[in-house]
């Protein structure tokens, strides 16, 4: 049964990448990004991180998607005008995309290889994993210097935006 | 129980080149934004899948820490092409070679 909607949630993840990658309207590419964002959420829930997969969809399909979309529709671009020659550009890229393709058989069969779930793995540990006490618990005890640079972060990112974007 | 940790690795994987395909083939520069956020979800999946096998809150985290440095890059990179769209009318990373060796 996970098995089943893990394979099916993968299939999806990977088929609205490819259509991100793929489409001709930068609008259909954000959206097809919000699909993939979903279920990207649905493989972390499959994995017990309720806490992450609510982030997932709060932050990335919410916010980062909806700014992405508002700024597509500021910038006023037409549908396929600014994309030269797709199949061309895939052609002169072909030796990189050959790489990639290798090295990403290579990641894949280390991948495939079993690997045995260690610690506690009990039915109650594995359910309690993703629960967002024991994350609270790990930021504000041992990643609290971390946690606050990451404050710091998104302030410096808040203000550099505005410097960048206001008018003269 | 839910232990096909390898399936997830794999995914990551295929997840990560297609991003990787995107940054390299596409010419618009939000696509290739959006390449770069296909990137981080792929490495994001690896963090959790790792962080569950071993039971352990730092993956999560992690993924935590992505989140924002996705968000601030967001906010800075979608300033950066409102700026280069007022400047040029387009955002074609080809029209932009100024830096090139």
């Amino acid at each position: 049964m996970e098995l089943t909607a893990t394979i099916i949630c993968g299939i999806a993840a990977v088929g609205t990448a490819l259509f991100v990658i793929f489409s001709k309207n930068t609008v259909h590419s954000a959206l097809w990004m919000v699909g993939n964002c979903l279920a990207l959420a649905v493989l972390f829930l499959l994995l017990n991180s309720q806490f992450i997969a609510i982030l997932q969809v709060i932050v990335y399909a919410g916010a980062i998607m909806m700014f992405i979309l508002y700024a597509i529709m500021m910038l006023n671009l037409r549908a396929g005008g600014e994309e030269g020659d797709l199949k061309k550009n895939l052609f002169t890229g072909r030796f990189v995309i050959l790489f990639l393709f290798f090295i990403s058989l290579l990641i894949l069969g280390v991948g495939l290889s079993p690997m045995a779930l260690k610690g506690a793995m009990g039915p109650h540990a594995l359910s309690a994993f993703g629960e967002v006490n024991l994350i609270a618990n790990y930021i504000f005890v041992e990643g609290l210097c971390p946690f606050e640079l990451v404050s710091v972060l998104l302030t410096v990112g808040v203000v550099g935006a505005v410097y960048l974007a206001r008018r003269d | 129980m839910n232990d096909y940790q390898s399936i997830y690795l794999a995914l990551s994987a295929i997840l990560f080149a297609i991003g990787t395909l995107g940054v390299i083939t596409r010419k618009d520069a939000i696509v290739i934004f959006l390449s770069i956020e296909i990137m981080l979800g792929a490495a994001n999946l690896a963090f959790v899948a790792f962080s569950r096998a071993n039971q352990s809150a730092e993956g999560i985290f992690m993924v935590m820490c992505v989140m924002a440095v996705a968000g601030a890059e967001a906010a800075i990179g979608l300033a950066i092409f409102v700026l280069l769209y007022r400047k040029t009318g387009s955002i074609n990373i080809d029209k932009y070679n100024l830096l090139k060796w």
